[in-house]
């Protein structure tokens, strides 16, 4: 477990350097790098205007860039805004708040949807439910998270709903197939054919070996969750992390889009190598 | 569930055929202007209207379905030639070749897909043609998608590799690209298409997204993302339902696709 857990923790580190390193090379490879937009301020004079370009050009180095921008992070230096003129850390503290809020209903309320659909699909009434929820993790597997933030602004429904229903889906999906598999074992075959409860059987004999694989499947929907979050943040306007970056990426804001993919990579590889671990430490202790 | 895969097959001809026929079933061409006739409501010139720029929105459905119908097969066959490139040669050499390929799809697959589209596709430039913007829209795709695909075919390369066959040929003297041909590749074409089929409705999905950012291809050339991203004037939206048109379209193909998918290669 421990060695697990190591390995994870080496690979975030590996990860994130090198997914920062790479939004540095793009960034600064990125057309119009050289020139800012502070130059257009036309109350600016020729001093202020030099200044800005040197300010720029000392960024254009990237491994200077990048050895500075690490050593600043080891300090808790986020670095600055270039279009927002505010300190990249300030920036964070006002928006991860309301990302990680809409993160965390959008994976319980997909998770639960998501499981309670699978659970009644194969368990309770798969007659009934299952061509219901079959159709309805279909639709939303099928709607670009766009459209359905279009829809939930329209009918003034909360944006952390919509990432919701597109996080259910892959829930539902897999966890339904986890448990088809699961009711075809030949423990849970004879645990029917003695006559045990349709409760006992899930709870006793379908849970104990489904529940480690959905837990790896934790960390996939914590991606799943963020990526989705990013255009329902734009579209419904909600000030979070997602439509930071939208600003960044548009205003080719180089700090300000290089601290976010870390913190975004950061959460996602956390997310993945705790579920990862998680899920070999119980088939390590069920083995 | 045949009815189902078959209204889904009658509804992608349908589609395709509309998509390619445009030219002759659109009433006007994407881009020309109806200036007497901004923002109409749907009638027998007009099927479903014409936006605030007096453009045929029935056609724009029409050339914007062809582009989405024609660009995303294109990228997803190039995300399943990189998936096959790497996930073959991690699969056939194994060890510290496995592990480099399989670190670059870690980190391909660590980053949110829509943060690495939105920064990779933020940091081109600005002023390309509406068609070099579809191409390199769709092109990205190809380029970013292949991770999890790649593990897919990593682990089919892997279990044939370690099949009898394989050893069998590899004792009578075949290797390398023979090997590859006749005896992998032939064994790997169902996985090929299941994960060439997986990213189609991926991408169109994608590029909706992107188009709906802004970030997707650029006017006056439609496709199904760019017309999301006509539909955020919210406020006109609520009396005039026939603007939801497209969505419902996009969400029509989109699941037909996923419905054609057969149960095992959705697990795959």
């Amino acid at each position: 477990m421990r060695r697990a857990f190591l390995t994870g923790v080496m690979r975030l580190v590996a990860i994130m350097l090198v997914a920062s390193f790479l939004g540095a090379v793009l960034l600064r490879v990125a057309p119009g790098f050289s020139s800012d937009q502070q130059e257009l301020a036309t109350g600016l004079s020729s001093k202020s205007i030099q200044a800005i370009r040197q300010e720029r050009l000392a960024d254009s180095n990237i491994p200077r860039f990048y050895a500075h921008y690490l050593g600043a992070l080891v300090r808790g230096d986020l670095g600055r805004s270039l279009s927002l003129n505010q300190p990249v850390k300030e920036l964070l503290r006002e928006r991860l708040p309301v990302t990680l809020r809409s993160l965390g209903f959008a994976l319980l309320a997909g998770w639960l949807l998501g499981l309670a659909l699978a659970i009644g699909a194969t368990t309770l009434a798969p007659r009934l439910l299952s061509p219901v929820s079959e159709g309805l993790s279909g639709v939303f597997i099928s709607t670009p998270a766009a459209a359905l933030a279009l829809l939930f602004v329209l009918l003034q429904l909360p944006p952390a709903a919509a990432a919701a229903l597109l996080v259910f889906p892959k829930v539902y999906r897999y966890s339904r197939n986890l448990l088809d598999r699961s009711y075809e074992m030949p423990h849970v075959l004879t645990a029917h054919a003695k006559g045990a409860g349709r409760w006992r059987i899930l709870f006793w004999h379908v849970a104990p070996s489904a529940w480690p694989q959905l837990i790896a499947l934790l960390g996939v929907s914590v991606s799943i969750a963020i990526g989705v979050l990013l255009p329902i943040e734009v579209i419904c306007d909600v000030p979070g992390v997602g439509q930071l970056a939208w600003h960044a990426a548009q205003s080719r804001d180089l700090p300000l889009l290089v601290n976010l993919t870390v913190i975004v990579t950061f959460l996602t590889v956390c997310a993945t190598t705790l579920s990862d671990t998680a899920y070999r430490g119980f088939i390590r202790s069920a083995t | 569930m045949k009815s189902v895969r078959l209204i889904a097959v009658v509804l992608l001809i349908a589609a395709g055929l509309a998509a390619a026929a445009a030219p002759l079933i659109a009433p006007a061409g994407y881009e020309q202007q109806f200036r007497a006739t901004p923002d109409a409501r749907p009638s027998a010139h007009h099927p479903l209207g014409t936006d605030e720029l007096g453009r045929d929105r029935f056609a724009r459905l029409l050339y914007g379905m062809r582009i989405s119908l024609i660009m995303a097969p294109l990228a997803a066959l190039l995300t399943t030639g990189l998936a096959a490139l790497l996930g073959g040669i991690a699969g056939c050499f194994g060890g510290w070749t496995e592990r480099c390929c399989m670190f670059l799809a870690d980190l391909v697959l660590a980053v949110p897909w829509l943060f690495l589209l939105i920064t990779v596709r933020a940091a081109l430039p600005l002023n390309v043609s509406p068609e070099a913007s579809a191409a390199v829209t769709f092109l990205l795709l190809g380029l970013l998608g292949w991770a999890a695909s790649s593990r897919v075919i990593c682990a089919g390369t892997k279990s044939l590799m370690q099949s009898e066959f394989v050893w069998t040929a590899r004792a009578a003297g075949f290797s390398g690209f023979k090997l590859v041909r006749l005896h992998l590749l032939p064994n790997l074409r169902g996985t090929l298409l299941a994960q060439f089929w997986i990213s189609v409705p991926v991408f169109i999905i994608a590029e909706a997204n992107l188009g709906a950012l802004g970030l997707g291809v650029s006017e006056p050339l439609p496709s199904l993302g760019s017309l999301l991203r006509e539909m955020q004037s919210f406020a006109t939206l609520r009396p005039e339902p026939w603007r939801f048109f497209p969505i419902v379209v996009l969400i029509l193909v989109v699941t037909s696709f996923q419905v054609l998918l057969k149960k095992q290669e959705v697990r795959a």
